[in-house]
Formats: C-alpha cells, structure tokens, sequence
C-alpha cells in the first residue's frame, strides 16, 4: 500500500486513543466482524496520526527515527509493515 | 395478547417505549413481562404501527448497511433526508419483505409497516425488528446491547461473550446449576446508570420475566482443554468486547458512542479471557481466579 492511499483510508476509520494505543474501527456497510477492528502499539499510532496528504515516506522515516530513537532501516521496516497490514485489513473487509 | 386501545407501553432494559395504532396489533408473548401500565410517562421512543406496506421511499442509492450472512439477508437500511429506512426480510421466505420501518433522526420516533399475517393478526415487532429497535434505543444513551449470556449471583453479574459457537448457552447453564439466576444466555443490554453498570434482558420469543442486575464482570469466552483465565486491558480490551456488542457501523457518530462506552466500561468493569471445560470445574475456577466487583 503506498503512503497517499493510507491518507485516503483514514477517512473511512473511526479512532479512539487509549493511553500509548489507538483503536480503529472501519466504517463499514455489513455486519462487523472481530476481525475488521483493529488496535496499534505506539509506533502503528504514531505512524497513524503522522500521515497527511503531504507526507512523503522519507518524512516519516525521519520523524520515526527523532521520535523512538531507531534507525532508518528499523523505521522503513516499521512503516511497511504497517502499511502491509493495513492493505490486508482493508481488502478483507472489502 | 390483542391490544384493544390500540396503544401498549413497554419497559425494557428501562427505557419506556410507547406502540400505537388506528388497528388492532398485536405482541409476541416474550413481550408480555414487559408491558408497563404506567401510561403517564414520557415515552424514550415511540413507535406508530401501520396495517400495510407503501412503496418504498428510498432508492438503491441510499442503501448504507445490510446485514446478512451466507444463507439469508436480515435487514437492509437506506439513509435519505435525515430519515433511516430499514427493509426488513421475512426469515423464512427467502427475499420477501416482512416490515418496513422509518426511523426519524431523533432516534425517538418510528414508523413500521406491516402486513397481517394469513390469520389476520398484525405482529409489528416481529423479529428480526424488535431487536433492531431495540438496539436503536440503546443509541442516545449510555447502553450496548450485546451478543451475550449473563448470569446473577446475587451480588454480581456476570456476562459471558464471544464468537457463536463458543459455549454462552453452555457456561450459563452451568452457572445456573451452580446457583445463579440466568439474566439471559443471547441477547443482554448493558446500561451505564449512577451507581455503576447494569445488565438488562431483553423480550425473547419466549417468555421471562423482565431483569436488572449490577455487571460484575466480562469474559470473552471459548473452549478449552483445561479452565484458564487471562486478564485483558486497554486498547485490546476495549476493542474485544466491542466486537459482540450489536452495531450499524456505517455512521462515525455510532462508532464513537460506542467506543467512547467501552473505553468507559473496560475502565471499570474487568475483563478477562476465559478458556474452558464445559463442565461444572469452570465455576468454581472463575471463582477462585477472579478478583471480582468493580474496580
């Protein structure tokens, strides 16, 4: 999943935060399954809340690596897992 | 249970709601117990019932939500002039409308149209709708309505959920034999009142009496080769037991009502997984390994 098709999902999730941790639930048409909710650690919700329409990949690598005290590799590894595991959400629910 | 005067108040999970009519109409008998004869008060919601159908006033455009499994459709709502339309589809003749249903956007007032039945006799709440409004109810306050057994020990309920399958009817009956009061083995309200979270039943398409009991405890529930407890918290918690709460996630605002509930509940109310044998061993196990009551 690129990073500008995530912004264009955040639209279609409700969040609610929970101390370090965020809750998403999909906005959806059919009866909601267990599967379709979702919840993320700090570096999945900070990933989440850092994505405008202006992100760039690099800015977001950048802002991983000031914020936990990762590197660059760790932060891309991060990013795409996390967008890897969006995508599959999003199309099961699809 | 023919209604002469054409109006009949219910009492359920204490919300009053008010069903009227120009025809006579009628109630399934697991609606009886919870016949109110207070008349005087204010109904939460009202409920006008009609003797026919009309053509429907929403287009394919505005379909929002259906729910339905592999086998059969049970509902379709339409989202149109800040009305909700809801078809709802008759469970035993696959495709055919049963009722339908418009919901204004007070949540407060709603229109069903039915048809009588060969016998000539108006069922307007015929399920799946009476559950469908039901849950409606819960939307402007502080309640879910849950896919869940619960059961009453005297003190403290305690309400049983997870996947169909995973043994709520089975863990009741225990619970029962071992003492408790079933406050039901399906469908529970839960209510956030001043002192503390309550559990509710609801009508059935059996009768019981209507019941109130202070919620002790949840417990996301499954088979297991032995009895076994795991305590969940935050976001995992929050987001487990919302999964059986009974929702129409194709609004934001009802997504985070309900979100803002159990972040809520799951401060105060403890959960825990519980893996189990189905036989009499899991009472006395969850009673030695809960640290129970409101935290």
């Amino acid at each position: 999943m690129e990073i500008q098709s995530l912004y264009n999902l955040k639209s279609k999730f409700v969040a609610r935060e929970v101390g370090n941790e965020l809750i998403l639930v999909p906005l959806t048409g059919n009866v909601a399954q267990m599967s379709e909710m979702f919840t993320m650690n700090e570096t999945a919700k900070f990933i989440w809340e850092n994505i405008t329409e202006t992100t760039t990949l690099e800015e977001l690598e950048n802002s991983m690596t000031e914020t936990f005290d990762i590197d660059s590799e760790t932060a891309s590894r991060d990013i795409e897992n996390f967008l890897n595991h969006l995508e599959v959400m999003f199309l099961k629910k699809r | 249970m023919e209604n002469q005067q054409n109006t009949i108040y219910l009492n359920i999970a204490g919300f009053s709601i008010m069903l009227y009519s120009n025809s006579n109409f009628e109630l399934e008998e697991g609606y009886e117990p919870f016949i109110s004869d207070k008349k005087t008060t204010e109904a939460d919601i009202t409920i006008r019932c009609f003797d026919d159908m009309p053509i429907w006033p929403f287009s394919q455009d505005e379909l929002v939500f259906e729910a339905e499994n592999e086998d059969q459709k049970f509902y379709s709502i339409f989202h149109a002039r800040n009305d909700l339309g809801f078809l709802i589809y008759d469970q035993q003749n696959l495709g055919k409308v049963q009722q339908m249903a418009v919901l204004d956007k007070s949540f407060t007032k709603w229109m069903v149209f039915s048809k009588p039945n060969s016998e000539n006799r108006l069922f307007p709440l015929k399920y799946p709708l009476g559950p469908i409004i039901m849950h409606y109810l819960t939307i402007n306050s502080d309640a879910v309505m849950m896919h869940a057994s619960c059961a009453f020990d005297g003190t403290k309920a305690r309400l049983f959920t997870g996947f169909s399958g995973n043994g709520k009817s089975t863990i009741s009956k225990l619970w029962s034999e071992a003492g408790n009061q079933i406050i039901n083995d399906d469908r529970i309200i839960i209510r956030k009142e001043e002192d503390g979270y309550f559990v509710y039943n609801t009508p059935m398409y059996y009768k019981d009496i209507s019941k109130r009991a202070p919620l002790g405890a949840i417990y996301l529930i499954r088979h297991s080769p032995e009895n076994i407890l795991n305590k969940l918290s935050g976001a995992l918690a929050i987001s487990k037991v919302m999964a059986f709460c009974i929702q129409n996630n194709f609004e934001k605002q009802f997504i985070q009502s309900r979100l803002n509930f159990f972040s809520d509940l799951c401060m105060h109310i403890p959960v825990c997984e519980l893996g189990f044998v189905p036989d009499e061993s899991v009472v006395n196990y969850v009673l030695a390994h809960e640290k129970g009551g409101n935290k």
